[in-house]
Order: structure tokens, then C-alpha cells, then sequence
């Protein structure tokens, strides 16, 4: 990587944060579409923050 | 700009900049787990795939093991099939599904690819990275002058422009002049289209009386659609005063590989591809750097419909340099061709790419062309139609013929008739272009 300095495990261990919110998140608003269907698009973004970021870690 | 104040140049710098053994191993892990995805979920790939286990993908010459899927299979895959009209290529639950698309069916039926809302992100991320890469940001009016509809041209951009924060303008529902007067009207900075259109609307805005490059504030433009010749781009580049970037993708994979600021060649986006080239006779063996061959690509995380080694069709070369903006990702020049319009004419190879690349290079006097393959008493003959600019004296349309022909030949090896056609009579193409025809078969 040029020259750049990214700590990437601090922003792994963000991204797994997020995604274990977001679940319970849909867990406590089970049977309320606006909750589950948002919480989906969230976890859209997480799978790419994944692949993005969390797969670069060695 | 970044918080720190330098101007940002990658849209994800921790993966542009990576080492290529990194990426290659990132790639080869994802290869295994898209290989295991599509034996469990797809089942077209679990009949095509058996036999093949993705622990014993362990090496770049254990991905060339796994068999090439060929396009003609996908349609066989959803010919009849149920789930309707996706059949046994798709992964997932079809109410999981949020978007659809299909194929121009140019070759034959068309295959249609739907998303999950996640797979769709991911094919619009792609697009993220070739857009940051040509230049687009948060200061961009970015104009589409396109009637986008259930071809997946341009809802990628369209999103993916979005998404950077770009100002977006669908210019759908409008005609070609309407169009013109609209860019102006809200001074856009960027446009997105095929190169033909491209050619078409700076055509069209001088009959207008706007000249695109000294009355429209287009300052960058990125085409899709259709190969782009080197000769074209920069014949764009010209007539619009913009920098000009090229971008490879389809419905099947999504968008795959884009240009950079340096505008030498197009940058696979890695890891999120894995990009192999394999040779032209056989189909099978890896080529080297700088030798033509043709694309096979797997999308390696867009798990609605995965994709194992898809025969792209598209002829190109690698280029075995590293790039000046500091990506590491591999990156491949221009289609030169396409499988499916190679011919071999008194035995000599042909693309029509090749009458792109004079036209669109050398005489800016023609607007329009077509090329057409005919028989007579059993021999190929090639006659190349002609629009000329009606700014040119029709004196002249006989010297213009002439040269024409002299540099096809030098640049193909063989010899084309040459008809000029008034002004307007070809078709102009907002999609695909299909210029040539080929009636020997």
C-alpha cells in the first residue's frame, strides 16, 4: 500500500460491531417491515465493507 | 479532498494499492468460496461442476481447471426452467430478488440476470471504483442521455454516481436535440453514453449551431455499450474538449474494468474480478503479457447468480507494465475484437474494429458508416457505406473514396468497396451499435 497508513483491524472490529447491531436490531424489531427492511439494506453495506476492508486483513 | 487536505486519487486505496501477490491471493480464496457458493445454491453450476472441489483449488493453474461457462449455456439453463424466467442459474429465493435485467439477446435469446438488493450494491460498487478512477466526484453534474430500461446500460452509473455524490441527471425521455439543449441548459460537467452516441450528439449540436467543446461545459465523459477503438476515443476527446475513459462490462458480469487519469488501457477491478486470458485456438491455455487472447472473468462476490469463468468473447492483450496512478491491479488494453465478429475473409483475419479504427483515426469527414460481408459467385466481398459531413463539397467524395480504401487495405490486407449514402441515411444508435453486417450467413 502507498505510503498510507490504515489501521484496519480498529475498522474491522467497527464493521463486526455494526453488523452485530444491525441483527439485533432486526431481532427486536421482528414483524415491523420498516425495521427488517432497513436493517437488510445496512447489512448490504456491511458485505461490502467486508470485502472492502475485513478480507485485505492477513 | 481527504481531511487532511491532499486531493484524494482511489476510491478504495488500501485495495488499489496492494501488492498483486496480495490480490492474487485474495482472489484465489474468494474463487474457492464463489466456487463452493455455486455448488451449493446454483443448480446448473452443481451438474456442471461435479466432480470439482474447491479445497483443491489451490493455484492459478488449478483455476484453469475448472471448465469455461459459455453464454449459450446460461440460456439453456433458463430455457423451461423454473424458478420463471431465471430457472437453474439463480441462488437465492426469487423473493429475495429486487432488481431485473437482461441481455440484448444480439446473439441469440436473451438471458436475464436479476439481483438481490446486496448483489446489486456490489455490482454498483464496481462501478464506483471506475468512475473515481475517470475522475468523477461530489463537484460533477453528471449528465445520462439514455432511455435506460431492461438492459442494465447505465443503472450501474446512474447509482454508482449517486453513490460518490455526484449531482445525477437522467436524461432519459428526451430526443437527441432535447438532450443537447438540457446539457446546456444546466451546464453539465459529465456525460455517460456509447461512443456512437457521443459522436452522434457532437454531431448533432453543431447542426444546431453549439459547438460541444467551446459552448458545453462537458468536461469528461464515460463510455459503455460497445467497444471503443483508441481512434474514437480520441475523436470524442476532440470533438467534446473532455477527457474521455473507456469502461468494459456487460449484464453477465457487470462492469469489470475501467480507465485512469493516464488513459493507457483499462484497470481490472481487482479483487473483486478474477481476470484470466486464455488463447484463442484452444480456449483453455493462459497467454502471456502483450499476446491477444480472449477475456474470461468471474465475478468473485455477486452471489445471486455466481458466474465460474465466463467466456467474455472479447479479444484484447495485457499490458505488463505497471501504471503511473499507482493502481496494481492488472490492466488490459482496449477490445480489440470480438469472438463472435471474427472472420476469416480470403484468409485473412478481420474484426471490424479494425474499419473503426481508420475511420474514427483518420477521416474525420465521415459522420456515419457500415460495413457490409456479401457473396458473389462464392467469393467474400466487403463494401464499406460512407456518410459524408454535408459541410463537404461532393467534388471531393471521390478522392475521399479513394484514400479510404487505400488505408483499409493497408490496415486489413484486404480491399473494400466503397459506396457514399446522403447525409442521415445509416441508423444512429443510442445502445449497441451493429455495423456490421455480416449476409453470407
Amino acid at each position: 500500500m502507498q505510503d498510507m497508513q490504515f489501521d484496519l483491524k480498529a475498522m474491522d472490529r467497527e464493521i463486526k460491531l455494526i453488523e452485530e447491531s444491525a441483527l439485533r436490531l432486526k431481532t427486536l424489531g421482528d414483524g415491523i417491515e420498516a425495521v427488517e427492511k432497513n436493517v437488510d439494506a445496512i447489512l448490504s453495506f456491511v458485505y461490502l465493507l467486508k470485502r472492502n476492508i475485513s478480507d485485505i486483513i492477513e | 479532498m481527504s481531511s487532511s487536505g491532499q486531493e484524494r486519487k482511489y476510491w478504495n486505496p488500501i485495495i488499489e494499492t496492494l501488492p498483486r501477490e496480495r490480490l492474487r491471493e485474495i482472489e484465489l480464496k474468494r474463487f474457492r468460496e464463489v466456487l463452493r457458493w455455486a455448488k451449493e445454491t446454483s443448480p446448473f453450476y452443481k451438474k456442471k461442476l461435479q466432480g470439482i472441489e474447491p479445497e483443491d483449488i489451490r493455484t492459478f493453474e488449478d483455476v484453469s481447471k475448472v471448465p469455461v461457462t459459455e453464454k449459450e449455456e446460461l440460456r439453456e439453463a433458463q430455457e423451461g426452467k423454473e424458478p420463471f424466467p431465471y430457472g437453474h442459474l439463480l441462488s437465492v429465493s426469487p423473493e429475495r430478488l429486487s432488481i431485473f435485467h437482461q441481455t440484448s439477446g444480439t446473439t441469440g435469446k436473451p438471458v436475464y440476470f436479476p439481483d438481490t438488493y446486496e448483489s446489486w450494491q456490489w455490482v454498483v460498487e464496481v462501478w464506483c471504483y471506475i468512475l473515481y478512477a475517470a475522475g468523477f466526484r461530489t463537484t460533477d453534474r453528471v449528465f445520462l442521455p439514455f432511455g435506460y430500461n431492461v438492459y442494465i446500460a447505465f443503472w450501474q452509473g446512474h447509482y454508482a454516481a449517486e453513490k460518490l455524490g455526484c449531482e445525477v441527471v437522467p436524461g432519459g425521455a428526451l430526443d437527441t436535440k432535447g438532450r443537447i439543449q438540457k446539457i446546456k441548459e444546466i451546464r453539465a460537467t459529465a456525460l455517460m453514453n456509447t461512443p456512437t452516441y457521443g459522436l452522434h450528439m457532437a454531431e448533432v449540436a453543431k447542426q444546431m449551431g453549439i459547438d460541444p467543446k467551446r459552448d458545453l461545459t462537458v468536461r469528461k465523459m464515460i463510455c459503455a455499450g460497445e467497444p471503443m477503438p483508441e481512434p474514437t476515443r480520441l475523436r470524442l476527446e476532440e470533438e467534446w474538449g473532455a477527457d474521455v475513459y473507456d469502461h468494459i462490462g456487460g449484464t453477465e458480469p457487470g462492469g469489470w474494468g475501467g480507465m485512469c487519469s493516464e488513459k493507457k488501457g483499462l484497470h481490472v477491478i481487482e479483487p473483486h474480478f478474477l481476470f484470466e486470458m486464455v488463447d484463442l485456438e484452444t480456449m483453455s491455455k493462459p497467454i502471456p503479457p502483450g499476446e491477444k487472447g480472449v477475456a474470461v472473468i468471474t465475478p468473485l462476490c455477486r452471489r445471486c447468480i455466481p458466474l465460474i469463468r465466463f467466456n467474455l468473447k472479447d479479444i484484447m492483450t495485457v499490458i505488463d507494465e505497471p501504471c503511473p496512478c499507482g493502481r496494481t491491479s492488472i490492466r488490459v488494453n482496449q477490445i480489440s475484437g470480438r469472438i463472435d465478429d471474427l472472420r476469416k475473409i480470403r484468409g485473412v483475419f478481420f474484426t471490424p474494429n479494425m474499419v473503426e479504427e481508420v475511420i474514427r483515426g483518420q477521416f474525420p469527414e465521415v459522420t456515419e458508416y457500415e460495413i457490409l460481408l456479401t457473396r458473389e459467385e462464392a467469393l467474400p466481398v466487403l463494401t464499406l457505406r460512407v456518410e459524408f459531413d454535408p459541410l463537404i463539397d461532393e467534388n471531393s467524395y471521390k478522392e475521399l473514396r479513394n484514400r479510404i480504401r487505400e488505408r483499409l487495405k493497408l490496415r486489413t490486407n484486404l480491399t473494400f468497396e466503397i459506396e457514399s449514402l446522403k447525409p442521415g441515411s445509416l441508423p444512429r444508435y443510442t445502445l449497441k451499435s451493429s455495423r456490421f453486417k455480416d449476409l453470407t450467413r
